[in-house]
């Protein structure tokens, strides 16, 4: 089905008119090929292999190069783009902000790549902050919070969160949440469930009072997984169960909720996957070996076939029309 | 072969996407948009990738305990017939539901159906294997080709294209690794049966197929260009001869591979420019990153490191200069954004992947940004 055979069928049947037909068709002819996300992506990964090269190259040289002269390039460097995402930002705004400047995305976001190498290099060297390792974190965390709200950027907000999480003992990054945070003795799932249940709230709060709304999709979704892995987690390995149970299933909730009314299918999903692996645990722990062994097939089949009648039946719970 | 989802409602949900994207460009009003949807109506369900992920994971749950289930009754331990008896009665069930849900829910790749093709080609091959045993690779691969080729062809399921592929270039390479000199041709063999695969595939202009076809001109590119590529050529011919050296012996026909590896991605660019095509411009791009990569793993003087921050600089430079120079379209490219921002919550959440937020006393927080991936990421 070429683009002439679709119009063709849309004039035949009356809703344009040959000359709009003819007009379209040129217009499609004519049209560039656009290479606008392909320059951009190799832009990103330009600066992603830029940082995280230049990390390794100033680790390995560290005792060659002068510590001052790197020091010095990497806060040039860290500096101008600053300055340039600056200078060509448009002011704040509570709204969502279209930068028409090409670059100013991209440099903000090697300016904070940069500038937690350079803050590295100064306490690998100098030991700054000594063992205020918590310092040392919170500074690019509030730097990274303060550029995500004033120029607008959701990666900048996403390391801000990282470094948030990180000051606790955190990994939050959705794909390391599970192989990145060592739950093992227990310590971390409160503060892990807190710090999820706030960012969860912070999300929540800005899309209410319509604060930069399009950030709360990166608030509750880092927060939300943090909060639901850490719950379960909870629940699988230590006590009192009954408080991560009715956690985990009070964000399952929540997220369910907020899926009707945001109408937002991934929170729909992590509402109901988390809540079934919640559930079902809780079932099979009740029910003793035996009973489980014996039940286990029937559950799982006619429970999985229930989930798809419900996910498939979404579009009525959402209450979406169409 | 008959196809399993409506024809029709595929076509007009092209004609719809066609016209939204006009829509866009204001080429078309927005009654003219509604009377498109009116008059080219699809009740396909639809959910977005999220659901389709939930449908998919419990989807398998669910076949997987059928299985259980049904050997609950039909199968006591032992003997293989049986088994393949229950694998067989399971296959047939897998099929019925699927038909059965395609028609009344209207399913279009929704995750579900996904679920269910797998399960019941799954279940449908077991009983081979059990049936021939001890038979030579290729000879599964056939049946296996016998198997999957209907399926994709009545379910245009885009897992079965890469199957396909990947079975076909398996019967290549076991037939050609019988004999000495089908060793030394392999690299040949492969660019062969992938640029037969190529253009064959182009052939097919059906929209039921179109990214069917899509995933075979990608695969097929790809390993046309690895085929020809010199590092793949020269460590596995290595690997192939059964050398247990840390650095390969020059190959046969060494000056052709290093055309080859330059040529091909090259080509690849410029004649995706030229034709506007997506899929071979960013294979190009991507082909490009990984010749640059056999160049320096051979005759590089520099460190990991030092051709990272190389390769960084010059590809900031590069589309820094080329965003500069295409801000007015120029001989029929331009850097005009066409589509929307899909991803942008996607990069973020990479954003925080790769770069983190951790300085500590241990240094410097580093890894990420493989150097062959350079090139497409975000875009596919």
């Amino acid at each position: 089905m070429t683009i002439q055979s679709i119009l063709n069928s849309l004039s035949s049947k009356g809703i344009i008119s040959d000359r709009q037909a003819d007009a379209i068709a040129s217009f499609e002819n004519e049209k560039a090929f656009s290479i606008h996300w392909e320059l951009r992506s190799v832009l990103y990964l330009g600066i992603l292999l830029f940082s995280s090269g230049a990390g390794v190259l100033i680790y390995e040289n560290i005792d060659t190069i002068g510590h001052q002269a790197i020091i010095a390039a990497i806060a040039c460097i860290t500096v101008a783009c600053f300055y340039y995402t600056y200078k060509n930002s448009l002011p704040y705004s509570r709204e969502q902000v279209h930068n028409p400047n090409k670059f100013a995305d991209y440099v903000l976001l090697l300016g904070c790549s940069t500038f937690l190498g350079l803050e590295g290099y100064i306490q690998y060297q100098y030991n700054v902050f000594g063992t205020r390792y918590g310092l040392a974190v919170m500074i690019p965390t509030i730097l990274f919070f303060f550029c995500a709200y004033r120029f607008d950027h959701r990666g900048a907000l996403s390391m801000a969160i990282t470094g948030l999480a990180s000051w606790l003992g955190l990994t939050i990054a959705p794909l390391s949440v599970l192989s990145g945070n060592d739950f093992s003795d227990g310590k971390l799932i409160i503060p892990a469930i807190a710090l999820g249940s706030v960012l969860t709230a912070t999300g929540w709060i800005s899309e209410e009072q319509n604060v930069k709304k399009h950030f709360a999709f990166t608030y509750m979704l880092m927060g939300g997984n943090l909060a639901c892995i850490a719950a379960q987690i909870g629940l699988f390995s230590y006590d009192p169960k009954t408080l991560y149970f009715v956690i985990g299933l009070g964000l399952c909730y929540f997220f369910i909720l907020r899926a009707r009314q945001a109408q937002s299918l991934l929170f729909l999903l992590m509402g109901t996957v988390y809540g079934y692996s919640i559930l079902t645990y809780v079932i099979f722990t009740n029910l003793g070996a035996d009973a489980a062994v014996g039940l286990g097939i029937f559950y799982f089949f006619f429970s999985s076939i229930g989930v798809i009648y419900f996910l498939l039946n979404f579009k009525k719970f959402l209450g979406i029309k169409k | 072969m008959k196809k399993a989802y409506n024809e029709t409602w595929v076509e007009n949900l092209h004609i719809q996407a066609q016209a939204a994207e006009w829509k866009a460009k204001n080429l078309l009003s927005e009654e003219q948009l509604e009377a498109v949807k009116e008059v080219f109506p699809e009740k396909f369900y639809r959910p977005g990738i999220f659901v389709k992920i939930g449908l998919f994971f419990f989807g398998v749950i669910a076949c997987t305990f059928f299985v259980g289930f049904l050997s609950l009754f039909l199968y006591d331990g032992g003997s293989e017939v049986r088994f393949s008896m229950l694998s067989l009665i399971c296959c047939v069930c897998f099929l019925f539901s699927l038909e059965f849900l395609i028609k009344t829910r209207n399913l279009f790749h929704s995750g579900v159906d996904n679920a269910l093709l797998y399960a019941a080609v799954g279940a449908g091959i077991v009983p081979v294997f059990l049936v021939f045993e001890n038979a030579p690779l290729w000879m599964y691969c056939l049946v296996g080709l016998a198997i999957v080729i209907p399926a994709t062809l009545r379910y245009a399921d885009l897992l079965g294209p890469v199957v396909i592929f990947g079975l076909l270039f398996t019967v290549l390479a076991d037939l050609m690794m019988k004999f000495p000199l089908g060793k030394a041709l392999l690299p040949f063999g492969v660019m062969i049966l992938s640029a037969a695969i190529y253009f064959g595939s182009r052939k097919n202009k059906a929209l039921y197929y179109r990214e069917c076809k899509q995933i075979l001109e990608l695969l097929s590119l790809v390993t046309f260009y690895l085929g020809g590529n010199y590092l793949v050529v020269r460590e596995l011919n290595a690997v192939i001869s059964g050398l247990n050296v840390s650095i390969a012996p020059q190959i046969a026909f060494a000056p052709l591979f290093y055309m080859f590896t330059f040529i091909i991605p090259v080509l690849y660019v410029w004649v995706g420019l030229k034709t506007a095509n997506r899929v071979l411009f960013i294979v190009g791009l991507l082909a490009f990153a990984f010749s640059a990569y056999t160049y320096l793993h051979y005759f590089s003087p520099l460190t990991g490191s030092q051709e990272m921050v190389l390769a960084g600089v010059l590809m900031i430079v590069a589309s820094v200069a080329l965003m500069k120079y295409l801000h007015t379209p120029r001989h029929g490219i331009s850097d005009e954004q066409d589509r929307k921002r899909r991803y942008a919550n996607l990069e973020a959440i990479i954003a925080a992947h790769q770069l983190g937020a951790t300085p500590d006393g241990q240094g410097l927080e580093f890894g990420g940004g493989e150097f062959g991936g350079g090139g497409a990421g975000e875009v596919y």
